[in-house]
């Protein structure tokens, strides 16, 4: 920080203490101006405060404006103003009053709120809906600041009456400082919304400023109607939203009509309707500024993916102009694939063959690959898509010939047998490919159709020459392609397969290629028709689609259109820090008013299976919808009324599960569909087909712990259990064991999960088939996913489980081991590990040892890498040996690994770095669980 | 919510920072900010970024970064909706938006977003509504008059309905001078539209669309009653029928929140009370269905010598504008091409309606490839040659054919003198793209 110069001070002061009001209103506003350009100028606290008694408004105001930026550094000092403040409070001017309590909300001086209470409540009450409106948000700021005083004092009621306040600015302001205090309070039931409350909200909407609108629309967002037709009547009153000027408006309401349209039946008139009004709008942003094009182009991606049929017809808009960013113009890029089908994709092809002659080398180079896209996913197209790409390969511009061989190989893959007359074309292009991946994308084409290429043989010859020069991928590639050659024309290839694998084998230090060569090598000198089989078999189909997110994702990003989790396509929980705002949300499920008063069973579960499988019921509310004994719909929203962590299982589930075991229509919960994260997506490409660093490890499944007792027999009236945690191929499971040691039969079997750190949550219910007889035991996997609802454990791995019978509901709480939520994709590409390394800051660095280990390098790796901790690189340092690894946890944290092992020392060093430093610990502890048993 | 508000000068500097809530990384945050902007990899966005849990939402102004940064889940559209009003407000209350009228008014602009946030809440950013809230004055840097103008006349001779303002006579503080009441009685209304083309490299149209705005900089007392008259003809939609004639048609039409469109069914009359400031009037589109012919015509020819390496560009560039339209004054235009970032620019100061111009352009470019199999043609054009690109602007004219009729003020007693109404008609391209 600058300090100004002792003139400079001196001056000022003066000016300061002068009598006259013009030259001390200058005065502070050359301090203000001091001030911003980062200059020093607390030391005139005391003087700018003396200038604060005054009538004359401006000069109040540019006091108050220097109080809230050096209040926090000077707590002494500001004390000084209180007075005045609380005086100010009382002004018969409401712009005085108003002034004060904004201000003094802004002090976030522990000492000052006592004095604040008291203005604070006064003019929540005020005449004026200018200080009203003031106080509303001055509440939030208390709140932040001390959060039981103003529970204490009864603020937050005050606040909910302001929800009906007859002036819109007052209700807008306390419905967003609601909201907001409502999210660090979860649990509490702040912002009750039903019908009425929702009625009021509606009303206010069509009177209140366009800031006002979004605050209300965020909020009605979180509303759960209960029945299609209440959904509907929503819709109705929200849809005149869409013609507004101001964008956040407009996707607000989007946003609200996407979640809501989720209950209407498909067969209504009024979802058609719907559909309809939903495309303009969106069109509309796009003759926006680029800034509000680019999100608003992220949010037409999610929509698009989710809802096809809104923008169908509107192809030409996402035509890319000239004169677009880079950045609109690759969204547009994408957005038209995804809108790509048999009517229109003539259009889109000329398209794209023109973008792939324009001068940006990035955009040319998406532009083609778009055109392999096409190709792809409009089977009908696929004849053109590869004719244009031989156009383009004749333009000999080094990357778009580079492009195109790269994309035309994912068209082999997936139409085979097909366009194999143009390998001739592309084999003339051989010697101009430099990049890794084109030069992979050739030698796979090569190897692939070597019976069909005379001189595949002279071709790879050609490569193997600067084989160490190569990088990795094309040294995999070569060696593959080699051995394909030589299973198909064994007689000629002899020497040359002989020639790669001793290079893999014994002139490279790359494990990778190591281990690919000695198991080909192998395979060909014991069984060459097994070889055969592996190495020429069947592969299996890409996919239609690339980059399509994933369907349980998707719903949720929907939920949170026109926020920023739409622009990053990640959830909140993955970039917003800490507790706020990471409860999963999830679309509402289909309900039909007529069937939930019918039959309340089918109601949940009917609608999704059949027509629309992609419709996932809502997990992360299963426990507040048992508790609340809500056999309709699910409710959005806190379960409970409890608000503080520390409580215990028993009074977070109290009352609820006990009242279940009366109620005749117990419904289990709906079936969850399959947890999300079911190993590496295939279409990826050839290097993983006999990657046997990421390929076989992953079957196995993670390390499984004995069952050990949870809950004894004593305390739960005869049922006693046994469990343990596993993972098998990207799928979690608690294995349970059940015995009855009472006398009687146990029946009604049901568990539920306390919320706790990483949203574990049961995906389906407890089956216990037969009821139990005395002495008898069962066995029962219960698989589990992580979309349940997420709390802050202490310890961060504790659970706390509810298990209900026919005799009572019992409480206990495991530590589950954290290995069982390492995900299958948890490797990192070595330069993103690199990257991420020395991007995480040193303080987040912790370090273990883990003693008495009697394994080498190798065997830690590959007994690591199979409960999903991979080895990312591997360096020998002065004799030691230097692991990095890599692990990915079920909520996308990602946990770095350097292991340092000597040989002879059966102590290792462990250092672990987490932008999340506080599950290092137990990601410790899982190294020690894996390694030693 | 947002936690920061800062503005910086296009060289990093900042000249405003404010803090909404407390939780701030302190000034820093706004060095950040640059340094993450000026490393930013080309294809990447920077309309959205992040650092750790901080996400930074900027929108540029005349020259000018203006910064938001949150830590929560918000929406980005209101962040940048709030941005460009604030960059709006600040130019009404400040005269213009620069660097040298926000550093005069350091503690204005303090005071209004005092106003337009609250702990991070949007309150308002109606110029009309904060009046009521702000008591510092503008400084302005020198006292405006319209007698100071040396420019008058930037759009060529008058016509009988339209004087032209110049287009700095707008930039001053709607809000200061209370004192002097004489100067306070203009009203400039601009009808802009710009134009993308797309036509293809055997001619065809493949798109066109205008995107109209009508906008309004009023300088009168606020509340005094406005009517706006436009084209009879004007029709909204595919199927609406107007007049005898083909009508001026247009395909969606949304107005500004505070125009009343009773006399609009029957007369195209808009009538509104608009606040001092700035405002967009109304906003329409069009696409497809011109009424005029495209304002240029340009037929390119390419042929290229593979065995010297010399390209030849032969460019005819049609005006099929009325003769009349454009300006009277084009004699000998001073001409002026040159190659510049891997294309060819060729700058043409004025064009006349209905006339023809052409320029033939050569180029040695030895490394260029060429068509398969016809090594020895010299005619064909290569192949990767981008498409054309034109940028223009006409004045005085409007594509979609809408005019304003006439710009009626209904006057209340306090305001005696006459009022200067400025009405302009202007068309510019966006992206009008011809490809060889």
């Amino acid at each position: 920080m600058m300090v100004p110069e002792l003139g400079e001070i001196f001056e000022l002061k003066a000016e300061l203490n002068s009598d006259k009001k013009e030259k001390k209103k200058e005065a502070v506003k050359k301090v203000i101006a001091s001030m911003t350009v980062g200059k020093d100028v607390s030391a005139l606290f005391p003087d700018v405060v003396n200038c604060m008694q005054t009538d004359n408004l401006e000069l109040k105001k540019l006091v108050y404006l220097y109080l809230m930026n050096y209040a926090k550094s000077q707590p002494d000092m500001a004390i000084m103003a209180v007075n005045t403040f609380v005086k100010d409070c009382e002004d018969p001017n409401p712009l005085i009053r108003a002034l004060a309590v904004r201000t003094m909300g802004c002090i976030r001086v522990d000492k000052i709120t006592e004095y604040l209470c008291e203005p604070l409540r006064k003019c929540l009450k005020d005449e004026d809906p200018y200080v009203r409106k003031t106080a509303a948000v001055c509440v939030a700021k208390l709140h932040d600041i001390n959060a039981q005083l103003v529970e204490d004092q009864g603020f937050l009621d005050t606040l909910k009456d302001l929800i009906s306040d007859s002036n819109p600015m007052v209700v807008a302001n306390a419905v967003a400082a609601l909201s907001e205090i409502a999210e660090s309070h979860p649990s509490s039931n702040l912002l009750d919304l039903n019908p009425q409350s929702i009625n009021k909200l509606l009303t206010a909407l069509n009177e209140c400023t366009e800031w006002g609108q979004i605050f209300i629309l965020d909020c009605l967002a979180n509303y759960t109607p209960k029945d299609d037709r209440e959904a509907q009547s929503i819709c109705e009153r929200v849809t005149p939203r869409l013609s507004h000027a101001n964008s956040a408006v407009v996707l607000s309401a989007v946003k609200v009509l996407m979640k809501f349209m989720e209950m209407l039946s498909k067969d209504l008139d009024y979802y058609g309707t719907l559909l309809k009004k939903l495309a303009p709008p969106l069109v509309t942003l796009l003759s926006a500024e680029p800034e509000l094009q680019y999100v608003a182009l992220r949010n037409i991606n999610l929509i698009v993916q989710k809802r096809p049929e809104i923008l169908k017809h509107e192809m030409k808009v996402f035509f890319v102009k000239y004169n677009d960013p880079i950045y609109v113009k690759l969204e547009k890029l994408d957005i038209m694939i995804r809108l790509a089908s048999q009517a229109n994709i003539a259009q889109v092809l000329a398209e794209l063959k023109e973008y792939a002659t324009e001068v940006d080398v990035d955009f040319v180079r998406k532009a083609v690959r778009a055109i392999g896209r096409c190709a792809i996913k409009v089977e009908q197209s696929a004849e053109r898509c590869v004719s244009t790409l031989l156009d383009l390969i004749q333009t000999k511009v080094n990357y778009v010939v580079q492009e195109a061989i790269v994309v035309i190989k994912d068209i082999f893959r997936k139409y085979p047998n097909k366009y194999e007359s143009v390998i001739a074309t592309l084999c003339e292009n051989l010697d101009s490919l430099d990049e890794p991946e084109a030069r992979a994308a050739m030698i796979w084409i090569v190897g692939e159709y070597a019976e069909r290429i005379d001189n595949a043989d002279e071709l790879l010859e050609s490569f193997l020459e600067g084989f160490h020069d190569e990088s990795t991928q094309v040294q995999l590639q070569l060696l593959t392609a080699i051995v394909k050659l030589f299973l198909k024309k064994p007689t000629e290839t002899q020497e040359l397969v002989q020639q790669v694998l001793s290079l893999a084998t014994q002139d490279s230090d790359n494990p990778d290629l190591r281990d690919r060569g000695y198991i080909y090598w192998r395979l060909l000198s014991t069984d060459p028709v097994a070889a055969k089989e592996v190495v020429l078999a069947e592969k299996p189909l890409i996919s239609e689609e690339t980059d399509l997110i994933e369907p349980t994702l998707l719903d949720e990003l929907i939920c949170y259109i026109g926020t920023l989790a739409s622009v990053y396509h990640k959830p909140p929980s993955a970039f917003v820090e800490g507790g706020r705002g990471v409860v999963h949300k999830s679309l509402p499920p289909r309900t039909a008013s007529s069937e939930s008063t019918e039959s309340p069973e089918t109601a949940p579960a009917g609608a999704p299976s059949g027509e629309q499988p992609d419709v996932i019921p809502a997990q992360g509310d299963l426990l507040g919808d048992l508790l609340n004994l809500d056999l309709g719909p699910p409710v959005s929203g806190p379960p409970l009324a409890t608000s503080s962590v520390q409580m215990g299982a028993v009074d977070l589930l109290g009352g609820g599960l006990d009242s279940l075991i009366g109620g005749p229509n117990f419904v289990t919960p709906p079936a969850a569909t399959v947890p999300a994260n079911l190993g590496a997506p295939m279409g990826s490409g050839l290097s993983d087909l006999f990657d046997l660093t990421s390929g076989v490890g992953t079957l196995s499944g993670s390390y499984v712990a004995p069952k050990a007792i949870w809950l004894p027999a004593m305390k739960a009236k005869g049922l006693e259990i046994l469990g343990t945690f596993t993972r098998q191929v990207g799928s979690i499971s608690m294995d349970l064991q059940l015995t009855n040691k009472a006398l009687q039969v146990m029946t009604d079997f049901a568990i539920q999960f306390n919320r706790n750190s990483f949203g574990l949550a049961p995906a389906a219910p407890l089956q216990v088939h037969a009821p139990l007889s005395p002495n008898q035991t069962v066995e029962i996997s219960l698989p589990l996913n992580t979309v349940g609802s997420v709390m802050k454990m202490e310890p961060l791995n504790n659970l706390q489980v509810a298990v209900k019978n026919n005799i009572d509901v019992f409480y206990f709480s495991t530590l589950y081991p954290l290995h069982i939520l390492f995900v299958e994709d948890g490797k990192m590409d070595r330069q993103i590990f690199l990257a991420t390394w020395k991007d995480i800051p040193n303080e987040n660095e912790a370090q273990f040892q883990i003693r008495d280990c009697p394994l080498n390098a190798e065997a830690v790796s590959s007994r690591l890498q199979s409960s999903n901790i991979f080895t990312v690189a591997k360096r020998n340092v002065e004799g030691q040996d230097m692991l990095y690894q890599s692990l990915k946890l079920t909520n996308g944290i990602w946990v770095l690994a350097e292991l340092r092992i000597q040989p002879g020392n059966p102590n290792f060093m462990l250092s672990l770095k987490c932008r999340a430093p506080e599950v290092s610990q137990h990601v410790y502890q899982a190294y020690e669980t894996i390694l030693k048993n | 919510m947002i936690s920061q508000f800062f503005i910086l000068s296009s060289k990093g500097d900042p000249l405003i920072y404010k803090d909404f809530r407390g939780d701030s990384g302190g000034r820093d945050v706004a060095e950040l900010f640059y340094r993450k902007l000026t490393g930013l990899p080309g294809e990447e966005s920077p309309v959205v970024m992040h650092h750790d849990d901080r996400h930074f939402i900027h929108i540029r102004h005349s020259g000018l970064y203006l910064v938001a940064t949150t830590s929560e889940n918000i929406s980005p559209f209101s962040l940048l909706e709030l941005l460009s009003r604030l960059a709006t407000l600040l130019g009404d209350y400040c005269g213009s938006l620069g660097e040298g009228t926000i550093s005069r008014n350091v503690a204005l602009v303090y005071e209004l977003l005092d106003e337009v946030l609250d702990y991070g809440y949007v309150q308002t950013t109606s110029t009309e509504m904060l009046r009521n809230f702000i008591q510092t004055e503008a400084v302005v840097s020198k006292p405006f008059s319209l007698f100071d103008l040396s420019s008058v006349g930037l759009f060529g001779a008058e016509t009988q309905q339209s004087k032209v303002a110049p287009s700095s006579a707008a930039s001053r503080p709607v809000l200061s001078s209370r004192s002097d009441q004489s100067q306070k009685n203009e009203v400039f209304l601009d009808v802009v539209e710009r134009l993308s083309v797309l036509i293809a490299s055997n001619g065809s149209l493949l798109k066109v669309d205008v995107q109209g705005e009508i906008r309004l900089k009023s300088f009168l007392p606020s509340g005094s009653e406005m009517r706006i008259g436009l084209t009879e003809e004007f029709c909204v939609g595919k199927s609406e029928l107007r007049g005898y004639g083909p009508g001026i048609r247009v395909d969606e039409v949304s107005f500004h929140s505070s125009v009343q469109l009773d006399e609009f069914e029957s007369h195209r009359i808009l009538r509104l009370q608009p606040p001092q400031g700035e405002l967009t009037v109304m906003r329409y589109q069009l696409s497809d269905d011109l009424p005029s012919p495209l304002p240029f015509r340009l037929f390119p020819s390419v042929q290229w010598d593979r065995g010297s390496g010399r390209l030849q560009v032969y460019l005819k560039l049609r005006c099929d504008l009325p003769p009349k339209s454009l300006s009277q004054e084009l004699s000998s235009p001073e001409q002026k091409a040159e190659l510049w970032d891997g294309a060819l620019r060729w700058d043409l100061p004025r064009v006349q309606g209905g006339s023809q111009l052409s320029g033939l352009f050569q180029m040695e470019v030895p490394g260029l490839p060429g068509p398969p199999g016809q090594g020895h043609s010299t005619s064909a054009p290569p192949l990767g040659l981008g498409p054309a690109s034109l940028s223009f602007e006409l004045p005085r004219h409007t594509c979609s054919g809408l005019q304003v009729r006439f710009l009626r003020l209904a006057f209340r007693h306090c305001s005696n003198a006459n009022p200067h109404k400025w009405v302009r008609h202007l068309s510019h391209s966006d992206a009008y793209v011809i490809r060889i």
